[in-house]
């Protein structure tokens, strides 16, 4: 659509865009810059805008034991298997619900909705019984296990308003030109979904990277540390105080990864959308 | 909603919301069952380390309801939730609509933005914005300061009204970047060509967007205003590094962390199950309207 | 419901016959209802695991640990877990509730403590008091983590504050000698202040929600936060006595605190090192952080001298005791073996190490290493009138509900001191019972 706007809506778009820009990077501009400082340089009578001089040294604080290695593999294990499961499931049950009329539909929608509603705070306890039942507690499997049953309610409803939103005109059109259904619907409609995969693999993909509450209880074993639980142990240290600078460091390398997986599935996304439109 | 084409009985959507289902039940059944058994029951530190629990009824409901505590609670996470979801989702929503009209290259780079501050560890994130809201060292004091305001040493969140303006640019902040991106890709999947056909007909930018764009997004809309709605109410880790931060504790609790203080901080795993359960009814009357529009929506579909 | 309600009571009776089975094939049994005093059991031969928070105890330590326990006892292994203290009741509350999670020997902050105690967490370890050092261990610690003539938990170190001021900075104010009474501290406090003349300047440093550090106030008049009543717990804070200790905080953090009056106390660095305290309280190890040169600042850490905080009647002050003990989790299938674990933990070996790290050491006979410096001498005087918390098994609930920084930041705010008490001690009351 863009390429229809006129030049000056244009320039209003962006001018607001570039503003936006500086007040989502704010905080994070200062994460980077304040990792790149020593400690007592983090928080001073003035504060450094642009911190001049830096230092590497959180980072060799933070790669220092080895620890990081093992967190980040962990956190990837559970994050990237959630997000694969997640979407699979979500995939075919928004089909489901959107495509089809099944006994017992609204009541997996209802149930679904009220999922969503249910304090984390207070169930981590119940899970982490389940799990130790289960014999799942330190292990990659049974994390994943609730982290795919806590972003599948949000996965499937965007995804269903995502498989709403084609109009089901295009895969009739599509049939008509003498395509199956599961064809039509393969070649028309799964394209145009893939930024509805996407949003919903951004959000399953955050989601499971940053939990703590149930992590910090399930992953006890050092060697099973995800990235949040590992990075706590810079916040609250008797004896060497809050570490803000390996805070910092680490946070920026934790981000780093949630940045590579948007720019993969971005380009994807892209690939996806032309080859429907050739198709199409 | 019938749809057209498949109406025969078939196994197929069982066979597809399948999967779903049991990753569902297995992770949430239990946890479930166990959290509306424990809200019944007076169950404590004790009972966890294995005591025999007592059965008491209503009893946790009847003290929750009848005490002094909630609803000061109540009032303050109901208020705090719709400002915020009100905010998320103007800011969120003209924000997606902005970046339908940006050039490429500001656009990908709201996006990255965007991204970025989503992507920003939570722990990271309080961090930072505790540094940027100091009392003595932060950059906000020495901006207003340096604006000649009489900001030296103005402490941010002593004042419930101020913390929670606080909590609020926080959340607000968190959160904005999945309703932009939620609504800028159901606004990639319109058709082009619809809206083309639309401009050839003559409709006009506002026609086009209340009659082809709208109608084609609303479904994402709505359960991005009600997901809203429901992570707001339910929002802690925002307020609980607030509270270690500064502030008054007992002013400041939102359900989310006057749940975590009487469960995990107070050793009263009933009361908490029972304030959960209280929350998750609260929730439902107060997504109702949502509810109806979401079934309006697919009765017209 | 119900159904499920009764499949989940026949699984855990199931889980817990289970248990009784295997504990009795082992020979002994360490439930917590036994009255049974020869607790103990399990396998001659075992994978222990130790839990240690955050990085206090130093590496020669833990090396110390592993090689003497698995000489000791061939064919068993010692791997020692480090946890987190953020996070840490989270986890009690859930593994030490699990026969296969439990690790084998916890540290757990002796406050914490008590409320582990009486809900069946940890083994009792009255029998083995004796050979763990009987009366030389740090009695507080040990009266701490006992309920009903049981004990649960022994010291495994302490650290007391103490106070922190700057040498270059008494002088300017005039003081020539290091206060000796509490008169004179608060009176150095507050010249300190008034000649630095800056909003933000702390003559002595008291963010208004370290009630850790209060306390000693509240002490120094004779006051404390609840007294037992009978079998219960009653909120003390608006008797006299407690009036006037918390009526002498809200003097001290008014003539002479720039801190926040809703800050904690967890980061005395930044302010110290931009040259805002001339007195602070604080622990030994914060000394290592302020010297540091990259944490810290070392040129100003120069000035830095020590002394304990001293009473109204020229005796140290009682300040609170803080610390942690360790225990067994009652769910840990090795007892015996845990149980030399711990013997270790508690060796004059092991602890003479924790002592050469700054650690005050769990055995009274042991104070000696911690050195002669002046940082010795404070923190052994420190520790000498120090008190601890109430010994109530709700206490934790008081500490994780935020109840004493609510209402020492609300006093610090200058709220009124006798209303705010007598609202506490309700609270109090109704918490620890």
């Amino acid at each position: 659509m863009a390429r229809r706007t006129p030049f000056v809506a244009r320039l209003g778009a962006d001018v607001v865009g570039l503003v936006v820009l500086l007040i989502c990077l704010f905080p994070v501009y200062w994460m980077v810059s304040r990792s790149f400082l020593p400690r007592n340089r983090i928080k001073g009578e003035s504060p450094e805008v642009v911190p001049l001089h830096g230092t590497l040294d959180n980072y060799r604080t933070v790669f220092d034991d080895g620890s990081f290695a093992k967190a980040l593999v962990t956190s990837l294990s559970v994050t990237l298997l959630t997000v694969v499961v997640a979407l699979l499931f979500a995939f075919l049950a928004a089909v489901a619900v959107s495509r089809f009329r099944f006994r017992g539909r609204w009541a997996f929608i209802a149930v679904l909705l009220v999922i969503q509603m249910i304090p984390a705070e207070a169930l981590f306890i119940s899970q982490y019984k389940m799990l130790d039942g289960m014999g799942l507690l330190n292990s990659v499997i049974g994390l994943t296990l609730v982290y795919v049953a806590a972003v599948l309610p949000f996965t499937v409803w965007t995804l269903r308003s995502f498989v709403e939103g084609v109009p089901r005109e295009l895969e009739e059109a599509a049939m008509i030109d003498g395509c199956s259904r599961p064809q039509a619907f393969f070649q028309v409609t799964f394209p145009l979904l893939a930024p509805g995969l996407i949003a919903t693999g951004v959000f399953a993909f955050i989601q499971a990277w940053n939990e703590f509450t149930l992590a910090v209880v399930a992953m006890t074993d050092p060697e099973k540390k995800t990235l949040p639980v590992w990075l706590v142990a810079f916040t609250d240290n008797r004896s060497k105080g809050v570490d803000w600078g390996a805070i910092m460091a680490s946070s920026t390398l934790i981000t780093i990864p949630v940045i590579v997986f948007f720019m993969i599935v971005q380009h994807r996304m892209v690939t996806g959308l032309t080859a429907g439109a050739v198709k199409g | 909603m019938p749809p057209p084409a498949v109406r025969r009985r078939s196994l197929l959507p069982l066979g597809l919301v399948l999967p779903a289902s049991l990753a569902l039940g297995l992770a949430l059944g239990y946890p479930l069952v166990r959290q509306v058994v424990l809200s019944l029951q007076e169950f404590g530190l004790a009972q966890q380390f294995g005591q025999p629990p007592t059965w008491i009824g209503l009893g946790n409901y009847r003290e929750l309801l009848g005490g002094d505590d909630l609803w000061p609670v109540v009032r303050r996470t109901v208020v705090f939730c719709f400002a915020n979801a009100a905010l998320t989702f103007g800011i969120g929503v003209g924000l997606a609509l902005l970046m339908a009209r940006m050039s490429r290259v500001v656009r990908v780079a709201t996006q990255v933005g965007l991204l970025l501050a989503w992507a920003m560890p939570v722990v990271a994130a309080m961090t930072v914005f505790q540094f940027l809201f100091d009392r003595d060292y932060g950059v906000v004091n020495a901006a207003l300061t340096g604006l000649g305001l009489d900001y030296d040493g103005h402490n941010w969140l002593i004042e419930p009204w101020s913390f929670f303006m606080v909590a609020t640019i926080v959340v607000v902040w968190m959160s904005v970047p999945f309703v932009a991106f939620t609504v800028h890709a159901s606004l990639t999947q319109v058709p082009e060509d619809v809206v083309e056909a639309a401009e050839i007909d003559g409709a006009g930018a506002w026609q086009r967007f209340v009659h082809v764009v709208l109608p084609s997004i609303r479904p994402v809309l709505v359960v991005v205003a009600m997901l809203q709605v429901i992570w707001d109410l339910r929002v802690f880790t925002q307020i609980y590094s607030l509270q270690r931060a500064g502030g008054t504790t007992d002013e400041t609790h939102l359900l989310g962390t006057y749940i975590h203080a009487l469960g995990i901080k107070g050793g009263d795993f009933g009361m908490a199950s029972a304030a959960a359960m209280f929350m998750l009814a609260l929730t439902v009357v107060l997504t109702a309207p949502y509810i109806v529009m979401m079934i309006k929506q697919e009765r017209e579909h | 419901m119900n159904r499920r309600e009764e499949a989940v009571r026949i699984q855990r009776t199931l889980a817990v016959a289970a248990t009784v089975a295997l504990l009795a094939v082992a020979g002994a049994c360490g439930s917590e209802d036994s009255d049974d005093k020869a607790s103990g059991g399990g396998p001659d031969k075992a994978d222990l695991v130790v839990w240690i928070n955050g990085t206090d105890t130093p590496q020669e330590a833990r090396d110390w640990l592993k090689k003497t326990f698995e000489e000791q006892n061939p064919g068993s292994t010692l791997t020692i877990e480090q946890q987190e203290w953020e996070g840490l009741v989270e986890r009690f509350t859930t593994a030490l509730t699990s026969e296969d999670q439990a690790p084998d020997v916890v540290e757990v902050g002796n406050t914490q403590a008590p409320t582990f105690t009486t809900v069946g967490a940890f083994s009792d370890l009255t029998d083995d008091l004796d050979d763990l050092g009987g009366d030389d261990l740090l009695q507080g610690f040990v009266d701490g983590a006992t309920i009903d003539g049981k004990t649960y938990a022994v010291p495994y170190y302490a650290g007391s504050t103490y106070v922190f001021y700057r040498k270059d900075l008494f002088k300017k104010a005039g003081i020539t000698e290091v206060p000796t009474t509490m008169d004179e501290f608060v009176e150095a406090a507050g010249k300190l202040k008034a000649e630095s003349g800056e909003k933000d300047f702390s003559g002595y440093w008291l963010p208004g929600k370290d009630w850790r550090d209060a306390a000693a106030l509240l002490w120094n008049a004779d006051g404390d936060f609840a007294v037992p009543d009978g079998d219960e717990w009653k909120g003390n804070l608006s008797s006299d006595e407690s009036v006037a200790g918390l009526t002498a905080f809200q003097d001290l953090y008014e003539s002479a605190s720039g801190a926040a009056a809703d800050a904690n106390e967890a980061d005395p660095v930044t302010p110290f090192c931009a040259g805002k305290i001339g007195m602070m309280s604080r622990p030994g190890w914060v000394y290592g952080m302020l010297t540091d040169k990259k944490s810290g600042c070392p040129d100003l850490a120069k000035q830095v001298g020590v002394f304990a905080l001293p009473g109204d009647d020229g005796e140290p002050a009682p300040v609170l005791l803080g610390g942690s003990d360790i225990a067994i989790p009652a769910k840990s299938p090795n007892q015996d073996l845990a149980r030399k674990a711990l013997a270790l933990m508690l060796s004059d070996d092991y602890q003479s190490i924790l002592a050469k790290a700054g650690l005050t050491p769990a055995k009274e006979s042991l104070a000696s290493a911690l050195g002669d410096d002046e940082f010795a001498q404070a923190s052994i005087e420190a520790a000498s009138n120090a008190k601890l918390t109430p010994a109530a098994a709700n206490w934790a609930t008081v500490e994780g509900k935020m109840i004493l920084e609510d209402l020492f930041s609300q006093i610090a705010q200058g709220g009124d001191v006798e209303e705010l008490a007598a609202e506490a001690d309700e609270t109090l009351t109704a918490e620890l019972n």
